[in-house]
């Protein structure tokens, strides 16, 4: 006899089930809140003082970087001299494209758990990650273990201190959360055969030598520099001429954008930029970065390129180049020198510090602290630079090692007292694609240059401002 | 002689249990309690994979909770979602995928469907011009716009190339508004057009060929015959295909992100990838979780409007 299924009731089981699936999902849930109250601290935990013991096991060092050849540098370079002084610990750099790089270390914080032990961040990535707790405070280490005097301050300052340097000096007192790993600023490569063997000396000049330029031989491109709007490329550029022509990104002290980057200064950089170097460029650059940059000098279609130093060894590889068949027949061609001056001869900071995972195991910890500890040696430094890198330690930067392992390394030692670096708080991830994005679309004729300068100031004054904001923030 | 065995049974399950349980099988799993167990892992990874993560977003999506800053979560209730709604920001956005989704699924539709209806004409070769056609479709989106990147490039790329062979001047596809978004378009459009091909070429080939003998018995012409025989029939198909491709292209990052980032400045900016920036460059996660449940609604109740009217359309 067949029974009539009751409606709206179900069997046993399949309420077991339902309960059972309710359970879970509030198990999950709860577990879930419950792992909040791991991110409550503020604040970077500490380092120890002295090196803990270190271990004896295999021990592989983890970094991440972006991927670009100084990586590479460093991975091979540490692995051949560090292992002569740890033969169980090898070095892994890990990379990723450089437009995911803050992205690829910042997701992994968020997770609580980092598959490196040593994250290579941005001098302007510092304060995000101090103020969340994601690196070590290594002020006592350093006290301990290194010589704070054997630097240039700034470099130091810029690459390991939190808040920020301001006006290139180091506050003695204030916390440091790592250690320079690779100087870097930008060089002004210039066609010595197209303009002449003397690079021009003020940025007015520049331009106007890179228009004869440009008219003087069609098919080579008067100026070649960034303009992309991934990464920081558009904003870098539009900093480096903002400061040239003497304004200012922001007033760090009252923490105020909207009336100070879109100043007189300010106004005239953009104009410069976006009315007088734009047309020097060649059509359909407005997505250019470092690379492209490159590529473009190799080929000969550039008269003057601005890149970062530490990204131009590759212009003199005789196999990436149409401008000769050996490195000194590209150098017969090449000129390297310090960015022109106008107002001001500021500078762009560039390069990085390495910092400590908070989320490291503490074994890998000791072994990053005794990473850093040998990396900052003069020895190491020296060797460092021989190598491809570029040093912060006094000594090593007037060395003979490095200023005789490339042309532009001269560039670099000259540059550094007149170096100027963004804004280094929890926001500057906001603040630089607001910059970029603007930039960008003035240089690509989307926007006027005055609306594009006017909506960057208000809108990286509305992220700073929007602290006491509840909802939609990050719109 | 042997009991002659049952010719029908209410369950068919019930067959099976007749014969005696197979050796080491539990006497207390029931056929009810092995279906559970059956389908258990994969709703377990249903629940652990899909409907957990929506529900913790959909939480999310009510606080000013960060990933990065930690910290407890707190109540903000719909202001979140009052700040997306009135953002200017998102407005551009939504403007900016709009024209997409209908630029490239309305081009996408067309050629689909003629490409379709010629292929459907032949006789030979079918099946090969079908898999040379699907090709695109098969590759990675982020292969896709690395190598038109590259075909793009204004300097070096292969179509200005020609264009220049041909006495044209160089255009700047991915740096200038209105080129950008229109390569977007060209791009998904190369990419997708296959998809459409596809569910067309099934309405076609499904068509009975009674209907065209009896058309060209009446002497109808090949456009009649087209638009009161093969249109009506297959429009209901063309119309799910559009169905997915909008969903689809709706969703747009991967190519934004590979061909322009957005740019020139935010001018191909699509709501999703509006929607990573706000996630990933300030981590600000209750805001990306309300942007993200608003585009599920949006997608959810255009849906059901465009299902019911496939619904009326088959009615009728």
């Amino acid at each position: 006899m067949r029974y009539p299924k009751r409606i709206g009731r179900l069997s046993v089981p399949g309420r077991k089930v339902q309960l059972a699936t309710a359970a879970m999902l509030v198990a999950t849930t709860v577990a879930a809140c419950g792992g909040q109250d791991d991110g409550a601290k503020a604040s970077a935990p500490k380092a120890p003082a002295t090196i803990p013991e270190l271990t004896k096991d295999p021990l592989t060092l983890s970094f991440i970087w972006f991927d670009w050849p100084p990586a590479h540098a460093l991975e091979a370079f540490a692995n051949a001299e560090y292992k002569k002084e740890r033969p169980n610990a090898t070095i892994k750099v890990n990379t990723v494209p450089n437009a995911n790089w803050h992205d690829a270390i910042f997701t992994q914080f968020a997770a609580h758990k980092t598959d490196f032990d040593i994250p290579i961040l941005d001098s302007q990535h510092i304060g995000e990650a101090v103020t969340n707790g994601n690196i070590l405070d290594i002020t006592d280490f350093v006290k301990t273990n290194i010589d704070v005097k054997a630097y240039n301050p700034y470099l130091l300052a810029a690459y390991g201190q939190f808040p920020q340097a301001e006006t290139g000096k180091r506050d003695e007192n204030a916390s440091l959360y790592g250690l320079p790993l690779l100087g870097d600023t930008w060089t002004m490569i210039y066609r010595k055969d197209l303009i002449g063997d003397k690079p021009p000396q003020t940025w007015d000049q520049m331009i106007s030598v890179a228009e004869k330029c440009q008219t003087d031989h069609p098919g080579v491109s008067g100026l070649a520099f960034h303009q992309a709007n991934g990464s920081d490329a558009a904003a870098v550029t539009y900093n480096t001429v903002n400061g040239v022509y003497g304004g200012n990104l922001w007033d760090s002290k009252t923490r105020k954008i909207d009336g100070v980057l879109n100043d007189t200064a300010g106004q005239e950089a953009m104009d410069v930029l976006v009315n007088k170097m734009k047309p020097l460029t060649a059509k359909g650059s407005g997505n250019w970065f470092i690379d492209e940059v490159n590529a473009a000098v190799a080929q000969g279609k550039a008269c003057i390129a601005f890149n970062w130093i530490a990204a131009s060894g590759g212009l003199l590889d005789p196999k990436q180049s149409t401008l000769g068949t050996t490195r000194e027949q590209i150098l017969d061609k090449l000129g390297f020198a310090t960015l022109p001056s106008q107002k001001t001869n500021l500078v762009p900071l560039g390069g990085m510090g390495m910092h400590v995972s908070a989320y490291s195991s503490k074994t890998n910890q000791a072994e990053a602290l005794n990473f850093m500890k040998w990396f900052e040696r003069a020895d190491i430094q020296k060797k460092w630079a021989a190598a491809g890198g570029v040093p912060s330690r006094k000594d090593a930067l007037e060395s003979p090692e490095f200023l005789n392992a490339g042309p532009f390394n001269q560039v670099y030692t000259d540059s550094v007292p007149r170096m100027r670096d963004m804004w280094n708080v929890p926001e500057y991830a906001r603040l630089v694609d607001i910059e970029n994005t603007n930039v960008n679309a003035a240089l690509n004729g989307a926007k006027k240059p005055k609306d594009a300068l006017d909506d960057i100031a208000k809108e990286q004054q509305g992220v700073l401002d929007s602290g006491s904001r509840k909802g939609g923030g990050g719109l | 002689m042997s009991d002659p065995a049952p010719l029908t049974t209410d369950h068919p399950g019930q067959a099976a249990s007749a014969t005696p349980p197979a050796p080491g099988r539990s006497r207390r799993l029931s056929d009810r309690g092995l279906a559970v167990a059956f389908i258990s892992p994969a709703l377990l990874l249903l629940l652990a994979m899909s409907v957990f993560p929506l529900l913790w977003a959909l939480y999310l999506s009510f606080t000013d909770y960060s990933a990065t800053r930690g910290g407890p979560a707190h109540f903000i209730w719909f202001e979140n979602y009052t700040a997306i709604l009135t953002s200017a920001q998102v407005h551009l956005r939504a403007l900016t995928t709009l024209i997409y989704v209908f630029g490239a699924v309305t081009l996408q539709t067309v050629l689909g469907f003629a490409i379709a209806y010629l292929i459907s004409r032949r006789t030979h070769g079918r099946g090969l011009l079908t898999t040379l056609f699907l090709v695109p479709m098969m590759l990675s989106p982020v292969v896709v716009g690395l190598f038109w990147r590259f075909m793009l490039d204004a300097q070096f790329g292969v179509i200005n190339s020609m264009l220049g062979s041909l006495g044209l001047g160089q255009v700047e596809w991915l740096t200038r508004q209105r080129t950008a978004l229109i390569s977007l378009i060209v791009v998904d459009t190369w990419q997708w057009t296959p998809f459409i091909m596809l569910i067309a070429l099934a309405g076609l080939t499904a068509v009975p060929k009674y209907l065209y003998e009896a058309a060209s018995i009446d002497r109808a012409s090949e456009w009649f015959r087209f638009r009161t025989i093969t249109l009506p029939l297959v429009w209901p198909l063309l119309l799910i295909a559009v169905l997915f491709r909008a969903i689809e292209a709706f969703r747009l990052f991967d190519l934004v992100y590979i061909l322009t980032s957005g740019g020139p400045g935010v001018s191909t900016e699509t709501l999703s990838f509006h929607v990573y920036k706000v996630a990933f460059l300030g981590f600000n996660t209750g805001t990306a979780s309300a942007y993200g449940i608003l585009m599920v609604l949006i997608v959810i109740v255009l849906t059901q409007l465009y299902l019911r009217y496939l619904n009326k359309l088959k009615e009728d």
